[in-house]
């Protein structure tokens, strides 16, 4: 049924152990209606995570609304920072999603692997 | 609260119906909290046809001595007034009966077997009640959806008209040489477009693509578009407008949101362009070879960081005859058949480098992405530029302010203006100039041909004679680039120095003169003829297309350029 389907996760996170490093995984398009998902993957840490990996390694595509999502997560960053700047990295992106990142510029602002 | 449930007995029968509406009022009352029971009895089907959306039942009982005679059309007729509430219809039968499949094929959807089982009827009945308040449930919210859907669409037809409303300042209508489709969904799917003309001729289009969908991308057009038609004709650079737009959409969009654009300037006389994409799609340069240039985003889009260094991005290219531009956003790429393929870059550049005659390629380009589009959601932008066709506009308006004012006569007048270092850092100077001249009656006369002599006479005193960058560099595309990098460099870096400019205006009725200074704090120009030459490029062939007399001399750093009104010195006569 469409209601399972829609629920099923395709957003993951996890913590490091010395909580750290939070990694998030996005598999399939990562778009507009994933909004809610992605935004649960990394609020409420205390403290907040010094390293946010985005794992692109299943991400199929990814669309404007996206890029706008990993700016919100910039601005979370930048709130929740204490010691120093946190770091967002992107990493295993493929060609296709590489591509729109390179496209946008974001490169300029995020670290990508 | 659930409305009462209504249920239709049709039964002429006396004893049979009153037997069933019994059994149905004890069935009700041993069930608690289910609400009012509505009970109607008729005799036949003709008649509970004849009352039925009087009655609105929920559920509609053949009694045992009707469900004998009921036939299949009887059911449908019921089925065709109840619409499209689904009003389950039941059979009473005798168990001693055996069910014939002519019981099935009139389509009753469940049958009572009498003696009757007083709890088995409640079961039924309360099975049946169930899935009638779900269906209402369902229904209501279908109406509450279509409703607001239409709300909707009637918000986005409100919000097309307005946009189509500030579209109207743009030129896009008035240069044959600009082909454009816009999406029909344009406003919802954040694509914008703007165009108009500077002083001088030059024209700037934007091609830009709002993140996301729906009113939010649309109302970012909104600030984009003021600025772009409020800077553009008061003759503010391509950077300065740039630089405005990404700060004010930074400041008023929340932070998901940005705004992927591509613009360029285009100067006809100096037959050159300066374009500039964030985040676009790569535009693309057809020479009339066939070779393609493309021009690749190059600087993250508007509106996501406060400052932007769109200098260095910006890329210059030198016209040729026969170029076209286009300019198209990601919906193009998108579009994809019917096995989910996209059209991609590679297909469409396929179809730009295609050798059709001049005119036919635009429609070509639509065409091949609509034939391979699997739905038939327009969601593509596309423009064309004939680089080479674009012409210098003076806008009717001003002409016809022009005559009114030139029986009034000019005047005599002068205007003297000195910039120190800190203007030159970061200030443009010429729209101020724009301004100041917007109230000297008559000005607009020369408005255009002041503008080009200014700009030329300010640029060239800025960047060789303050900052002695080498026109040599221009050469190249790469060396273009380089020199514009060394420019916006040495305006940083400028901490000493001027540039004075004098303006004279002698009244002759109706003709006149209008003499232009231009002079800076540098060494002076190193020759006015040699390999060196400071106007190496189109600016001087082009000053003296529109000036009378242009003087410059060797080892000063002032140059005076004499421009005559009054008397026929056409655009036409500009072009080479």
């Amino acid at each position: 049924m469409m209601v399972s389907e829609r629920s099923r996760a395709r957003v993951s996170s996890e913590l490091s152990e010395s909580g750290e490093v939070l990694t998030i995984r996005v598999s399939g398009s990562f778009d507009f209606n994933m909004h809610r998902e992605f935004l649960r993957a990394y609020q409420n840490f205390s403290p907040a995570p010094k390293l946010y990996c985005i794992d692109l390694s299943e991400t199929l595509h990814l669309d404007s609304a996206a890029l706008g999502m990993l700016l919100l997560l910039r601005d979370h960053c930048l709130d929740t920072a204490e010691d120093g700047l946190p770091c967002i990295e992107l990493q295993n992106a493929n060609e296709h999603v590489a591509n729109i990142l390179a496209v946008s510029n974001f490169d300029k602002i995020f670290k990508v692997r | 609260m659930p409305g009462p449930y209504r249920v239709l007995v049709i039964e002429a029968d006396i004893r049979e119906a009153g037997r069933l509406l019994r059994l149905l009022r004890t069935c009700a009352g041993g069930e608690p909290g289910a609400g009012a029971l509505e009970l109607a009895v008729r005799p036949d089907t003709a008649t509970a046809l004849a009352d039925y959306l009087q009655l609105r039942p929920d559920l509609v009982i053949y009694g045992p001595a009707a469900a004998r005679d009921a036939a299949a059309e009887d059911l449908q007729q019921l089925r065709g007034r109840a619409g499209t509430d689904p009003v389950p219809i039941l059979f009473v039968r005798s168990d001693r009966e055996t069910l014939s499949s002519a019981c099935l094929k009139t389509g009753c959807d469940d049958i009572l077997f009498t003696p009757y089982n007083p709890i088995l009827v409640q079961l039924k009945l309360a099975a049946l009640r169930r899935f009638s308040h779900f269906n209402r449930a369902l229904q209501a919210q279908r109406i509450r959806i279509r409703r607001s859907h239409a709300d909707l669409l009637q918000e986005q037809a409100s919000a097309r008209q307005i946009f189509d409303k500030l579209g109207h300042e743009s030129c896009l209508d008035q240069a044959s040489a600009i082909r454009y489709h816009l999406s029909p969904r344009a406003v919802l799917n954040g694509d914008v477009l703007a165009a108009a003309y500077a002083p001088g001729g030059k024209l700037m289009l934007l091609l830009g693509d709002f993140t996301g969908h729906g009113l939010a991308a649309a109302v970012g057009a909104v600030p984009l578009t003021a600025s772009f038609y409020s800077m553009v004709p008061k003759g503010f650079s391509l950077g300065h407008i740039l630089r405005e737009i990404n700060a004010k959409l930074h400041r008023i969009l929340p932070s998901n949101m940005f705004c992927c654009a591509v613009v360029f300037e285009l100067d006809p006389h100096k037959r050159h362009i300066r374009l500039f994409n964030g985040g676009m799609p790569r535009a693309c340069l057809r020479r009339r070879s066939g070779d393609l240039r493309l021009l690749e985003s190059r600087h993250l889009p508007l509106g996501v960081l406060e400052e932007a260094w769109v200098e260095e991005a910006i890329v210059h290219i030198p016209v040729e005859a026969g170029d076209h531009l286009y300019l198209w956003s990601d919906g193009i790429h998108e579009a994809h058949n019917q096995r989910g393929e996209l059209f991609g870059e590679e297909r469409l550049l396929q179809a730009v480098i295609e050798p059709l005659a001049e005119g036919r390629r635009f429609d070509h380009l639509l065409n091949t992405v609509n034939a391979y589009s699997a739905d038939q959601h327009d969601d593509l932008s596309l423009v064309e530029v004939a680089l080479d066709e674009v012409s210098p506009v003076t806008n009717a308006a001003e002409v016809a302010v022009d005559t009114a004012a030139q029986r009034g006569g000019i005047g005599d007048w002068s205007l003297n203006f000195t910039l120190g270092p800190e203007e030159l850092r970061d200030a443009d100077p010429l729209p101020l100039l724009h301004s100041v001249l917007a109230q000297v009656p008559g000005a607009c006369s020369f408005h255009d041909h002041l503008t080009i002599v200014l700009g030329e006479l300010f640029r060239n005193a800025l960047e060789h004679g303050l900052l002695r960058l080498d026109s040599g560099l221009k050469q190249t595309d790469r060396g273009f680039t380089e020199y514009y990098r060394q420019l916006e460099e040495g305006r940083r870096r400028l901490r000493e120095g001027w540039i004075r400019i004098q303006l004279r205006c002698r009244d002759r009725g109706a003709s006149g003169e209008l003499e232009v200074v231009v002079e800076d704090s540098g060494i002076g120009l190193r020759g006015a003829s040699g390999s060196d030459n400071a106007y190496s490029g189109r600016g001087l062939p082009l000053l003296k297309a529109i000036c009378r007399e242009v003087e410059i001399q060797p080892g000063s750093s002032r140059v005076r350029a004499t421009l005559n009104w009054g008397e026929a010195v056409s655009t036409e006569s500009l072009h080479p």
